[in-house]
């Protein structure tokens, strides 16, 4: 149970917690997303998405036709440049979407910020979110965790998806998640199918317990 | 769980010190510990020396920093103890490696720092994985390098 300091009003928090989604290009960035909006609106998350992508607004134009949402809470950005230079080197753009995102829905809780598609090299700067999340995938090879990406390493929580072509594409699957997680050492590694859902209701529980402090 | 929703001051600024050097005598303050990596979080749970369990959610202007005072009250106080940053100094002996350490350390994404003609990069995990990289770098791997914490990397 949350406590307040003495004097202290209770209430909504002040400003609305950053999150962050980054991984390769085709790794399952924006199915999450679209598997993650139902699960945070069963738990009561007031939250908005900023999308991130090179020259288009692609991934921006997918959620606000998905029906999941309402499409005024997803903003894009234009990255122009490699998609790691507005999450890490110079994250201001994505700064000025969240603040304008907080401004427009008051008692907003959450942003959950997605990166374009990089590579392994890609992390988000600690300015822009609280808490980030790296999504890998089965048909990417098993090979990646070996690899030992800064993204994979540095990263709060590394998601593995497509948990179910794992047989179609001649990966082993616990072998895969076993590297991974000894490559990140007691940090988490959880797998999931963002096409049938399977394992993304613990990310949102995840995400609660880390940014939103709830049980 | 005890909610610190804004950093109240530095425990060197007079408003402060006074009150925090009196509860140290009477037991009143707890320390929580922050690593480098968790630093520059406005989010995060950290469980302090004596165990209260705290979640942090601080204003987006704001940051912690060694010193920061969490919680102040008539009875205790909450401060924030940084933990010491760990960098790996490099000594170039000439310009040409200096300039291949420069490059690679863009390359492979290292925060680092200059003093005067050292190049500093953090420790932001196992020095292994460091090593791992340097030692495949031929003309990098040559260069003199220590550990250096605190001042010793001003």
């Amino acid at each position: 149970m949350l406590e307040r300091p003495q004097g202290q009003k209770s209430g909504r928090l002040a400003s609305a917690a950053r999150i962050g989604i980054g991984g390769p290009v085709g790794s399952g960035k924006t199915a999450l997303i679209e598997r993650l909006i139902p699960e945070l609106q069963a738990r009561d998350v007031d939250f908005a998405v900023v999308t991130n992508d090179l020259v288009t607004r692609e991934d921006a134009e997918r959620l606000r036709r998905s029906g999941l949402i309402d499409p005024e809470r997803v903003s894009a950005v234009e990255a122009g440049a490699c998609p790691h230079t507005v999450i890490r080197e110079d994250p201001t753009l994505n700064m000025a979407a969240g603040d304008d995102l907080e401004v427009r829905f008051p008692g907003l809780e959450l942003v959950i910020f997605e990166s374009g598609g990089d590579n392994l090299a890609s992390t988000f700067s600690l300015d822009l979110v609280d808490w980030w999340m790296f999504v890998i995938d089965v048909a990417g090879g098993d090979d990646i965790p070996r690899k030992k990406g800064p993204g994979v390493l540095k990263c709060d929580l590394l998601i593995v998806n497509k948990v179910d072509l794992a047989p179609h594409v001649g990966v082993d699957l616990p072998g895969m998640l076993e590297e991974a997680q000894r490559a990140r050492g007691e940090r988490p590694v959880v797998a999931i199918n963002a096409r049938s859902g399977e394992g993304v209701d613990t990310v949102a529980d995840m995400i609660c317990r880390a940014v939103l402090f709830r049980p | 769980m005890l909610m610190i929703e804004r950093v109240l001051g530095s425990r060197l600024e007079p408003a402060f010190h006074e009150r925090i050097h009196r509860l140290e005598h009477s037991g009143g303050v707890d320390v929580v510990t922050v690593s480098t990596v968790d630093m520059p979080r406005r989010r995060l749970r950290l469980v302090s020396a004596r165990g209260e369990d705290l979640a942090i959610a601080l204003p987006r202007d704001q940051k912690l920093f060694d010193g920061a005072v969490l919680l102040l009250d008539e009875d205790r106080a909450i401060v924030v103890r940084a933990e010491v940053e760990r960098w790996l100094s490099f000594q170039p002996r000439s310009i040409a490696e200096g300039v291949e350490l420069g490059y690679h350390a863009g390359n492979l994404h290292w925060r680092i720092r200059f003093a005067g003609e050292r190049l500093l990069v953090a420790l932001e995990g196992p020095i292994e994985g460091y090593y791992a990289r340097i030692d495949a770098l031929p003309g990098v791997a040559s260069i003199p390098r220590i550990v250096v914490t605190g001042e010793m990397a001003a």
